[in-house]
């Protein structure tokens, strides 16, 4: 399928439901004083348009708009992705006090845009939409980070993004000029025919791969590109840190993964991808990969404020979904889209727990922590040991399962150095995971500690997120198929 | 040196050359005669008053940003206009939903008090 202007609107009710959406929350935040309301009307909307993604999911596959975006299960499934992120940080956020004192109408709105733009950045098949797209995201995120009013570490954390990602994007749209320049297309499809047919300068290729992979990189928050991770994520409104650890970092590797296997590799017949020879760039990812995790974990080891070590656990996590494309072949791939759900998952669980000590405590160091099991409720610190030892990798949950398709993916092809460099870093994680585990079940409150209360609607979210990690990590068949199924990539 | 773009490099280092030696000629060969006349921002102009570094009103900025949303959507309506006919009722749908759009925002901005001069 090829379809123009007026025919794709026929498979983008998706987007049209969410843009729809962001319309009316605009409006009626203006007449509506109840702001539950609004939250509710979002993540109403979201809803819909789930709906509508999962029933073009059993559909066709086609190009839209003249070949600006694609169509396809791998498309569908990130859009997948940022909507149940969506939907769950919007339901994160009520129970949060810190977004309570916002502008919630705006909040809601820009949420809303953002997961629009991931929308784009999975579908985008074309150099000048792909680019549209990630600044989409990247300026709603900017806002987003800069959202608490009067908050010195917020806006210099949104101050910071900015010209981070200013710079990344800066290189990121000089790499696509050099493409631009070498094959006289903006279009994968075209690009990936002129690379394969003439006789590209290979030198020339690989600069402008790296200036694409600085854009990228940003997004995904791996090694050299990662500086502005801690400080936007600890200055962010922190519902929203969540939302951008998990569809941000998802969306980041959407984009990469349509450009660098669709766009410029070949399928084998085998189920393996082939570069361009003589263009290294898989080569380079698994040193990034190794000095991506090795940082994060290293970083996160001294961290006293729980956002901060999850922002540089972040970057770890980063490092661990990287190993699934030095392999350059569909289990790998596959490897990455597991873990990229079992890591939203365990992720705003985490988070979760984050914002319901905030509001006890007002704290976020690791000292708000202490003895969190004997106050009040046992509940959040039995979660976010769920969760944190999910997040290190330890079975029987949900991490353990994603981590171990990574390392099989990548043992397989005998990449032993990286699996090594792999399974040392789950061990130096284990430690700063640890520490909050036992300073919210060894160590004793003191009696200036508030006690952390639950209200029905974080229950709920906190319950299905551990459910859920438990359950995918001893039944975890489902989402594999989900994940195989969603590793089609529409190229004709 | 076979490569076709070789001659760029060279432009690239020549632009380099000549900028960086015209610098450093005026800055050793050329005579430096300060006086305070010739320190002022705007030599032969008003002399200075008070600081360039004053605080704006904030409100300055939300009003630029609104015309120029509204000013692009206005040169918008042209290249339609231009080939309406071509475009026929599809055209005028697409164009209806844009100005809807920014309707909307027209009217969000002026209920929250952007447009309140004061």
């Amino acid at each position: 399928m090829d379809l123009d202007n007026l025919a794709s609107l026929e498979y983008f009710y998706p987007e049209i439901i969410l843009a729809g959406a962001i319309l009316l929350v605009i409006v009626l935040d203006l007449v509506i004083k109840n702001k539950r309301v609004i939250g509710a009307l979002s993540i109403l909307g979201c809803l819909a348009s789930l709906g509508a993604t999962l029933q073009l999911y059993s559909g066709p596959s086609g190009f839209l708009f003249h070949r600006m975006m694609v169509l396809d299960h791998f498309s569908l499934f990130f859009k997948i992705v940022a909507l149940a992120a969506t939907i769950l940080v919007l339901w994160m956020s009520f129970s949060s006090r810190e977004v309570a004192s916002l502008h919630q109408g705006e909040y809601a709105t820009i949420l809303l845009s953002s997961a629009l733009g991931m929308f784009f950045m999975a579908s985008a098949t074309n150099l000048l939409m792909a680019y549209l797209s990630l600044e989409m995201v990247s300026i709603t995120s900017y806002i987003l980070t800069g959202f608490l009013p009067r908050n010195r570490r917020s806006s210099e954390a949104a101050l910071k993004y900015l010209i981070y990602g200013g710079v990344a994007s800066g290189a990121m749209i000089y790499g696509m000029s050099w493409i631009f320049g070498m094959t006289g297309s903006l279009d994968y499809s075209q690009i990936h025919a002129a690379l394969f047919q003439g006789q590209p300068n290979q030198l020339a290729l690989f600069i402008a791969f790296v200036l694409i992979l600085a854009g990228f990189g940003y997004k995904i928050v791996f090694v050299p590109f990662h500086m502005w991770s801690p400080d936007v994520y600890q200055g962010a409104p922190t519902p929203f840190t969540a939302f951008l650890s998990v569809a941000s970092n998802a969306a980041g590797v959407a984009i990469l993964l349509r450009f660098f296997f669709p766009g410029v590799s070949q399928l084998g017949p085998d189920g393996s991808w082939r570069f361009l020879s003589g263009v290294e760039w898989p080569q380079f990812l698994l040193i990034v990969s190794m000095v991506t995790m090795t940082l994060g974990n290293l970083s996160a080891l001294g961290q006293q404020n729980l956002k901060r070590m999850l922002a540089y656990s972040g970057i770890a996590h980063a490092g661990y979904i990287l190993m699934g494309l030095v392999v350059l072949n569909t289990e790998g791939l596959q490897a990455m889209l597991f873990y990229i759900v079992v890591y939203l998952i365990m992720n705003l669980g985490a988070f979760l727990v984050v914002v319901l000590v905030a509001n006890a405590t007002g704290k976020e160091e690791i000292d708000g922590y202490r003895g969190l099991a004997w106050r009040g409720s046992a509940v959040p610190a039995i979660a976010m040991a769920i969760f944190l030892f999910s997040l290190t990798g330890l079975p029987p949950l949900a991490g353990f399962v994603g981590k171990f398709f990574l390392f099989a993916a990548v043992i397989k092809q005998q990449f032993y150095l990286l699996a090594l460099v792999a399974v040392a870093n789950s061990v130096i994680s284990l430690y700063y995971y640890a520490r909050v585990v036992k300073v919210m079940f060894l160590d004793f409150p003191e009696a200036s500690d508030g006690r952390v209360e639950l209200n029905p609607g974080a229950a709920t979210l906190l319950g299905l997120l551990s459910v859920m990690t438990l359950v995918f990590g001893i039944y975890w068949g489902p989402l594999v198929a989900f994940t195989s199924q969603s590793l089609q990539f529409f190229t004709k | 040196m076979s490569d076709p773009f070789f001659p760029v490099l060279v432009l690239f280092a020549f632009a380099a050359v000549v900028v960086l030696a015209l610098l450093f000629i005026a800055q050793t060969v050329g005579p430096k005669r300060m006086t305070a006349v010739k320190a002022d921002p705007f030599e032969s102009g008003n002399p200075p008053q008070g600081d360039a570094r004053i605080r704006f009103p904030v409100h300055f900025y939300l009003v630029a940003m609104l015309f120029l949303i509204f000013d692009l959507e206005v040169v918008f309506l042209y290249p339609w206009a231009v080939s309406f006919r071509r475009l026929g009722v599809f055209g005028l749908v697409e164009m209806g939903i844009f100005l809807l759009i920014v309707v909307i925002g027209f009217i969000y901005a002026w209920k929250k008090g952007a447009l309140d001069l004061d």
